[in-house]
């Protein structure tokens, strides 16, 4: 023992050892196991400090002969010893029963929380008095150095520096002790308390929240007092009225105030804080998903900051009240610095401004809260997307979150792979398609009003409906009238782009058809005013447009990639209506079309404009004609044989040239009828002279009127079907063969169109005595009729379905593959003499040789996909990327 | 300066015909012709592929080099019922400045064992020499070339092993399978 006393004490020197004698050895000797003695006593004597005294004296007597050091090591050696016995292994001793805790699954909520309380609460009561008393000995030591220190050197130095060492030592060891006996289940106890208590708190403060949400706003208005100038001016709310609220919560909050001080004072500040935050995270959450749930109509983002301010703000705030100054931060446990360690200095109760760990916790959690808010929204955005208008709310909120996290890329990603794994796949009808990218445009363009993800987002869907074929029909058809073609769906207002058509000529006023090109300098000026850089997220490759104007007509038209082909889409989908009109009433198309001409200029509407004037001039050339019947009674045509006056019909005269091409189909129209045409045509010659008039007796409707023994049935019909049913007038049954010559139809056509009367139970199909000839019958009696429709036919008007194939207008596939057949004999000319060919010499070379009637005006990717039909058709051979003529 | 003369010489020509066009012959006998002639080549040039395109002539075929609507290549193949059933022969077609006024140069790319072939590939047929008359197009050209193919004038040969060889077409068979190469893909 006498040699450990040197040699462990740094601060001696060998000369103290010479002077050393044998009276002084005696004395350390007795000084220490005195000292050890009473240390052993006063450690483990609970409470007792009656042998205060005579340690002092020992530790003096020791000190005199230098020995601080020794004094100090064997005192924080015992005091360890002790702790780990008393303290430590008796506190974790408290948890072992929840060692189990571990190994459940964190979502599995104990059944025994409360018991969980408890025990911590007890335990940490024992650790502490524990720690209490032993900081008290080591104060009593402190105390007897110093006044030693004092003796000697009169109190020069300063009294703090001592003590202070000392205790920090003493905080080290206690912390360590622990540390290295820490059970693993422990953070995980301290979870599930935390999570406890705060559910508690969550549900008292959250009845009240609701509340009394309204009212604190009202107070917040009111209490000019607590308007301190705070710069998100979210922490106005009036403190009075929480604190109000708070007295009752403070017993809770103190309690929990109190495990989370003595935990510090232990040295758990960190895992403490890691418990509390990701307790209050996970209840947030919770909240979040509460709160914001699948309803998406109404914003939630305010009632999520205002529980924020309710709950958890509040929570800290009295929590930081409670801690006060009393924790020490210089634990070097706490490595990892928090919000809440790192200002210590302003966490003082009754000051209004809110202190800086406050705010920095309001952030924290408003984050968390946005990005939860946002990853949820995001999730779901294609359903939100879906009801779109009435979604908006959802919409906002999430924009918001955006603004405030920027990870709009993980919106784009996730967005995308939900179209492609919901829109995108074969079974979507294409108007679904184009429904949801409109209203996708219309979602984004409140987020990003800039278009940059709106572009990305869009890609795919453009892409994917390009490979559609009926894509323009849709287009065009969801630009003429709002139902998007389908009457089935019921034409939502915000889906029609007739609307979108109307919105854009107040915009287009001012800039003007021509997008790029800006008239005058304060337009310019305008302009540059407003621009705004792109987002950061922006891809550059992308390119930026300086004025990136988010247009949904021009989007949907960029999914064509041209403007053409849709104006001659509409151009067909015109004349079919035009065709088919009974009366010259084209208000709603010239409506339309003066839309449409203000978006793709006038130009490009000129043809249809023209279709439009040949309605109007014909409704005039008609009257004009009907007018000379009136003056000059029939010069030409033989009155009285037939009925058939003027008075029913009206013509359509087309400058066809302006018309899309359109179908031929030979006809033999009833004699009355037709003389009815030709004497109309005479008259229409003496009008204008030069000009005459050819008919296409296969376009048009007829209205008739069929009459039977007991009943009368109304038909709007295409004029083969009436000419069919004509010839049943004179003659009740026909072979397919005679009526078919009758009308000068062939066969096949006949079968097909004959097929309209006899699901009208009109007619009859029955085997003839050749099996290619079939005999139609009139059926008089119409007692089938109930068999097939079921509806009574009298009250029955039914415009002919146009089945396919039944089309007045070529449509624009059909024309488009006429063009293509041209292509495919140059294609086998050129490789017939050439070989082989690649892509773009096909395409190189149309360009230049294929000049005649229609120009070879395709784009690479048409031929391409011209090219691969014909490969599939076996006509052609590609390898390497060569072209070759199949052998 | 020559071409805008030129131009409104021809306005005034459209105004008073017979005068001025006897008048201006002799000063400018050839720029005005020839780029008017150019362009109804082109315009002759290209309705004659285009009806060729479209006649669907099996047989027979022609299409403009790359970048140059004077030159062709055609392609005939040997008809049914003939020594070259089952060859395929690649021809060039080059066009004058002036035609349809003078005749294409026309030559066989391929070889071809012909009376009226030389080793060269020129061609000895009337229609492509003197006959020629600009009421003929390439289609009638080729479908010519692919009947004398079949047809051979054996009084004025080119050829004349092949010409001793024809009376015998079971050889001259033999020969034209010996020395056919199928043309390789350009």
């Amino acid at each position: 023992m006498t040699t450990e006393g040197p040699s462990s004490s740094s601060s001696c020197n060998l000369a103290i050892l010479d002077s050393l004698t044998d009276d002084s050895i005696r004395q350390i000797h007795d000084s220490y196991t005195g000292f050890c003695a009473t240390t052993a006593t006063l450690l483990t004597g609970a409470g007792d400090l009656s042998v205060g005294p005579e340690f002092i004296a020992h530790v003096h007597s020791l000190c005199h002969h230098g020995l601080h050091s020794l004094v100090r090591d064997h005192f924080l050696k015992s005091l360890e010893e002790i702790f780990e016995q008393n303290g430590a292994s008796k506190f974790w001793r408290h948890f072992d029963a929840y060692t189990k805790f571990a190994l459940l699954s964190k979502n599995q909520p104990p059944i025994c929380e409360s018991e969980v309380q408890e025990v911590l609460c007890k335990a940490l009561e024992e650790i502490s008095l524990e720690k209490q008393y032993q900081e008290k000995c080591l104060l009593m030591l402190s105390h007897a150095l110093q006044s030693y220190k004092d003796q000697m050197s009169e109190g020069r130095h300063p009294s703090d520096a001592e003590r202070s060492h000392l205790f920090s030592r003493y905080q080290l060891l206690v912390s360590s002790v622990l540390m290295a006996s820490l059970p693993r289940h422990f953070p995980e106890i301290l979870h599930w308390y935390f999570k406890g208590r705060l559910e508690e708190l969550s549900t008292i403060m959250g009845g009240e929240f609701d509340d009394d949400e309204s009212q604190d706003k009202d107070e917040m208005d009111l209490d000019e007092k607590s308007k301190i100038s705070y710069r998100t001016g979210e922490m106005d709310i009036d403190e009075c009225s929480h604190q109000g609220r708070f007295l009752e919560n403070n017993k809770l909050v103190k309690n929990i105030g109190k495990v989370v001080r003595d935990l510090r004072s232990l040295g758990f500040t960190s895992m403490t804080e890691d418990a509390y935050s990701s307790a209050i995270f996970l209840l947030l959450k919770a909240k979040v998903h509460d709160l914001a749930g699948d309803d998406y109509r109404s914003s939630v983002l305010e009632s999520i900051k205002g529980w924020i301010q309710a709950v958890p703000l509040q929570f800290f705030r009295a929590l930081l009240a409670y801690l006060g100054d009393s924790v020490s931060y210089d634990s070097p446990s706490s490595g990892l610095k928090s919000p809440l360690a790192s200002h210590p200095s302003s966490c003082y109760p009754g000051i209004d401004t809110p202190s800086q760990g406050l705010v920095r916790w309001q952030l924290r959690l408003e984050y968390f809260a946005y990005e939860t808010l946002q990853d949820l929204r995001i999730a779901k955005l294609f359903e939100i997307i879906v009801d779109y208008p009435d979604s908006s709310p959802a919409i906002e909120d999430l924009k918001q979150c955006l603004e405030y996290t920027g990870q709009h890329s993980k919106l784009v990603e996730s967005f995308i792979s939900a179209l492609q794994y919901r829109l995108l796949t074969a079974g979507a009808s294409t108007n679904d398609i184009l429904h949801q990218y409109v209203s996708t445009i219309k979602a984004l363009r409140t987020i990003d009003p800039a278009g940059v993800f709106l572009e990305a987002v869009g890609e795919p869907i453009r892409d994917y409906l390009r490979g559609r074929k009926d894509t323009i029909k849709c287009i065009v058809t969801m630009l003429t009238d709002g139902t998007g073609g389908n009457p089935n769906v019921s034409g939502n207002a915000g889906d029609s782009l007739l609307e979108e058509l109307n919105r854009d000529e107040e915009s287009q006023e001012n800039t003007g058809v021509d997008d790029d090109f800006i008239t005058d300098d304060k337009q310019a000026w305008i302009n540059a005013a407003c621009w705004e850089p792109d987002p950061v997220e922006a891809d550059p490759s992308k390119g930026s447009r300086n004025r990136r104007k988010v247009d949904i007509l021009g989007m949907i038209v960029g999914i064509i990639g041209s403007k053409d082909q849709l104006v001659n889409e509409y151009r067909v989908m015109l004349a079919e209506k035009l065709l088919n009109k009974f009366d010259y009433d084209i208000d709603s198309e010239i409506r339309t079309l003066e839309l449409l001409k203000i978006h793709f200029g006038e130009s490009s509407m000129q043809k249809c404009e023209i279709m439009l004037n040949d309605l109007i001039d014909s409704k005039r050339t008609n009257s004009n004609i009907k007018a000379t019947i009136a003056q000059t009674p029939l010069t030409g045509a033989e009155p009285g044989e037939s009925a058939v006056s003027m008075d029913i019909l009206d013509a359509t005269i087309i400058s066809s040239n302006f018309w899309p091409p359109i179908q031929d189909e030979n006809l033999n129209v009833p004699e009355p009828v037709d003389n009815l045409l030709s004497d109309y045509a005479k008259r229409f010659n003496e009008i204008k002279t030069p000009r005459k008039l050819l008919w296409k007796k296969n376009l048009g409707t007829v209205k008739l009127e069929l009459q039977f023994e007991d009943r009368a049935v109304q038909f709007t019909v295409a004029p083969v079907h009436a000419a069919i049913i004509m010839q049943f007038q004179d003659q009740t049954s026909w072979t397919s063969k005679n009526l078919a010559a009758a009308i000068g139809l062939p066969v096949d056509v006949l079968n097909r169109r004959i097929n309209f009367w006899i699901s009208k139970g009109i007619l009859a199909e029955s085997l003839g005595a050749d099996s290619n000839d079939n005999v139609f019958t009139l059926m008089e009696g119409m007692v089938e009729t109930n068999k097939n429709g079921g509806n009574s036919g009298s009250c029955e008007e039914i415009l002919v379905g146009d089945d396919e194939g039944e089309r007045s207008v070529a449509s624009v596939e059909d024309q488009i593959r006429k063009e293509m057949t041209i292509y495919e004999k140059f294609i086998m000319g050129m490789l017939t003499n050439f070989g082989n060919m690649a892509l773009d010499r096909i395409h190189n070379t149309l360009k230049m040789f294929c000049v005649a009637d229609p120009p070879y005006d395709k784009s690479l990717q048409q031929l391409q996909s011209f090219l691969s039909g014909l490969v599939s058709e076996e006509k052609l051979e590609l390898r390497d990327g060569m072209y070759f003529m199949k052998k | 300066m020559a071409t805008i003369t030129g131009y409104t010489e021809t306005a005034q020509g459209y105004q008073d015909n017979t005068n001025v066009a006897v008048a201006v012959a002799p000063k400018h006998p050839n720029p005005p012709a020839k780029t008017v002639d150019t362009q109804s080549v082109l315009k002759r040039l290209q309705s004659e592929l285009m009806a060729l395109m479209m006649s669907g002539e099996s047989g027979i075929s022609a299409f403009p080099e790359e970048d140059n609507i004077f030159c062709w290549k055609g392609t005939i193949a040997g008809s049914k019922d003939t020594v070259f059933e089952g060859t395929e022969y690649k021809m060039s077609l080059s066009f004058p400045n002036d035609y349809p006024f003078k005749a294409p140069k026309v030559k066989f790319e391929t070889g071809c064992f012909h009376p009226n072939v030389d080793v060269y590939g020129n061609i000895c047929l009337d229609i492509l020499q003197d006959k020629w008359s600009s009421a003929y197009d390439v289609r009638t050209i080729l479908l010519s070339i692919q009947s004398l193919l079949g047809e051979p004038n054996i009084s004025s040969p080119l050829n004349t092993q092949a010409a001793q060889l024809w009376s015998n077409q079971e050889e001259y068979r033999k020969m034209v399978e010996k020395l056919y190469k199928p043309p390789t893909a350009a």
